[in-house]
């Protein structure tokens, strides 16, 4: 218990101190302490149900929506977090989780549009395309660290941009653009069929779909995976110490293949769930840096399976709430601000380990 | 038809050859550098701000100033907090964008951007700053492979130990280096919003940060290859502006998207066919400095 509060110190001093810094931030802007309290509550209200209203008699709409919101964007961020999370834990840094996003995403609109089929059939097989897409995508750095070397920071990067560009200023712009009647031409794919569309779980009244069972089941097992199967623990054998695990006669590339395969697997789900549970066609541009908000993710969750979860859950709810700051004067990307600076000060890990050797010495009195 | 591609090349340019050489004294001196983007976004939107208030030459220092600044936190977390690298540097990336956004709301009550500033001014038609980027290579080449500081440099990033066993402090020499990489990537940032454009925007740097790193892999972190493969990546996107008005008919057979993935795609090559361990990349690259190591 102890040693598990001791490895999420960082991580929740990271969040508090970055809460509280930019709280203050809003209180010198936008003109006094009230404000700033009101901003807050009124984020955590959009975040995570407005409880005040609906004990004022309101609708169960007023908290329904809200987490509807919440972990629509908590499922995309958990899954592009256990992406880069996983690799982690093999001691590899997927910054590619974008690129395998766009490509899962790509994937997961044309077979939604292409094909007809039962919904659970279909949604199932957007889910293998995009998932295979994902995999695919990573496959290319993994032989290049593992037959020549090349470092996946670098390749992952190239990447990235290869997939944005030829999707965004490409594919769906082109070839793959929707068919348009009259006047109306947009970019995007077409829509997808609805028998593709993840299930809502709420009915109408709140955009809370099926996505985030799918995230939370992802980490429950990618958790049990890593911590009870052989499999798990020679991927953290290897993170921890390559040359250790090789000597052991563990098979170092094979797992760097595996881990990155199941990386960018995770990646591609989470495009599928953009698709398939909001968007409902890939859009002319997806917009937001999803798959560096899952790079923040896992390092705020510690490369734990479950630590990305919770982290997810929290910024999914601040993100979702961040809307309603714009009331008093904030931008929305406000949450993101919270999140960039709970990512720096948890880069700051020396700090924070000397701090929490004070806090709670460990044992043996070291 | 010739001459103005050169013309766009000469304006469009510099912020990459700025940004890549940057991001190659940080790595030569062995310190991971991917927070390039987040740097050129400080200084584009330090020196737009800046320059409402004073004269906009003055406004690009403080845009240099603003890269230095940032590039600085990521130095003290790397070199003094020991972290890793990579993260430190996509932090960074990530709190500028936020960053960028709040301050635009809240100083500028605008999502967009800045209010208009006046350009920097032209001599022989350009911006003074292209003229540098066309010296600053040379000079940094110089630096790095004739002087005693550039010996150090690349020393550092090789084996920090044997420059320490000289008397030279490592942690020093490696700040310095990316302070001064940030320099360049926020004087990179600067020459956007002053010279190529008249006001910081919200989607800059818009990826050329990423750009200036694939640059510096692809000139094999040397200055000057660097600087080559800035110069050769930003003629390829003017060639491919300048087609799309001039031969329509041939963006049909190859599409603008192809050619936009083409400066990652050929770094991704050039790294895909090298014999594995013929990497040139410093040897320490992305390793905290560890003084008790031997």
């Amino acid at each position: 218990m102890l040693e598990s509060l001791r490895a999420a110190l960082p991580s929740i001093g990271s969040i508090l101190t970055s809460l509280l810094g930019c709280f203050v931030a809003v209180a010198v802007l936008r003109g006094g302490v009230d404000v700033a309290i009101d901003a807050f509550l009124a984020m955590c209200w959009g975040a995570f149900g407005d409880f005040p209203k609906f004990f004022d008699g309101g609708a169960s709409a007023v908290l329904l929506r809200p987490l509807g919101e919440s972990a629509t964007k908590a499922a995309l961020l958990t899954l592009t977090g256990l992406s880069v999370a996983v690799a982690f834990r093999v001691g590899l840094f997927n910054i590619g989780a974008q690129g395998q996003l766009i490509v899962g995403a790509l994937a997961a609109a044309v077979v939604g549009a292409a094909v007809e089929l039962p919904s659970p059939l279909h949604v199932t097989l957007c889910l293998l395309a995009s998932a295979t897409a994902g995999a695919l995508y990573a496959l290319g750095p993994a032989l290049l660290k593992r037959y020549r070397g090349v470092h996946e920071v670098i390749s992952t990067i190239m990447l990235n941009w290869v997939a944005l560009m030829l999707v965004e200023n490409w594919l769906v712009t082109g070839p793959l653009r929707a068919v348009t009647t009259g006047d109306n031409s947009i970019a995007g794919t077409a829509q997808i069929h609805e028998s593709a569309e993840l299930p809502r779980l709420a009915g109408e009244v709140s955009r809370l779909n099926a996505g985030i069972l799918l995230a939370i089941a992802a980490a429950i097992v990618l958790w049990l995976w890593l911590s009870r199967f052989v499999g798990g623990f020679e991927w953290r054998a290897i993170g921890a110490t390559p040359a250790a695990a090789q000597a052991s006669g563990m098979n170092v590339g094979r797992s760097f293949i595996s881990a990155m395969l199941v990386s960018g697997a995770l990646a591609g789900l989470g495009g599928a769930v953009l698709i398939l549970g909001t968007e409902q066609r890939y859009p002319a541009t997806i917009g937001a840096p999803y798959g560096f908000d899952g790079i923040a993710m896992a390092l705020i969750g510690n490369g734990h399976p479950l630590g990305v979860l919770a982290s997810s859950l929290l910024f999914g709810g601040l993100r979702a709430g961040g809307t309603r700051m714009q009331l008093f004067g904030v931008h929305k990307s406000f949450p993101e601000l919270i999140q960039g600076l709970a990512l720096l000060l948890v880069a700051a890990r020396l700090v924070w380990m000397k701090l929490s050797n004070r806090l709670l010495p460990p044992k043996g009195g070291a | 038809m010739l001459l103005a591609l050169l013309d766009s090349v000469l304006d469009a340019a510099p912020a990459l050859v700025f940004a890549a050489i940057g991001a190659t004294l940080s790595e030569r001196a062995g310190v991971v550098n991917v927070g390039v983007e987040g740097m050129m976004r400080a200084g584009a939107f330090g020196a737009a701000a800046a320059s409402i208030l004073m004269p906009t030459p003055l406004g690009v220092l403080v845009g240099v100033a603003a890269g230095a600044l940032v590039a600085a936190l990521h130095a003290w977390l790397c070199i003094h907090g020991r972290s890793d690298q990579v993260v430190s540097g996509m932090a960074i990336n990530l709190v500028m964008l936020a960053l960028g956004q709040f301050l635009l709301e809240a100083a500028f009550s605008s999502p967009a951007g800045t209010p208009p500033i006046e350009q920097l001014p032209k001599w022989l038609g350009h911006s003074p700053l292209t003229w540098l980027a066309i010296v600053l290579p040379f000079v940094v080449h110089f630096a790095v492979t004739r002087t005693p500081w550039g010996l150090r440099l690349r020393a550092v990033g090789e084996k920090p130990q044997a420059v320490a066993a000289m008397g030279v402090r490592v942690t020093r020499l490696r700040f310095g280096a990316v302070v001064l990489s940030g320099a360049l990537a926020g004087l990179g940032g600067a020459q956007l919003s002053t010279a190529v454009l008249d006001r910081f925007e919200n989607h800059m740097p818009a990826g050329l940060g990423f750009m200036a790193v694939a640059a510096m892999v692809f000139g094999r972190w040397t200055p000057l290859g660097a600087a080559g493969a800035a110069l050769f990546f930003a003629f390829g996107n003017a060639l491919r502006i300048s087609l799309s008005s001039s031969a329509p008919g041939l963006l049909e057979v190859i599409p603008q998207g192809v050619l936009l993935a083409l400066p990652y795609a050929l770094t991704l090559v050039v790294l895909a066919l090298q014999k594995p361990g013929a990497s040139r990349a410093p040897a320490a690259l992305g390793q905290a400095y560890d003084p008790e190591l031997r």
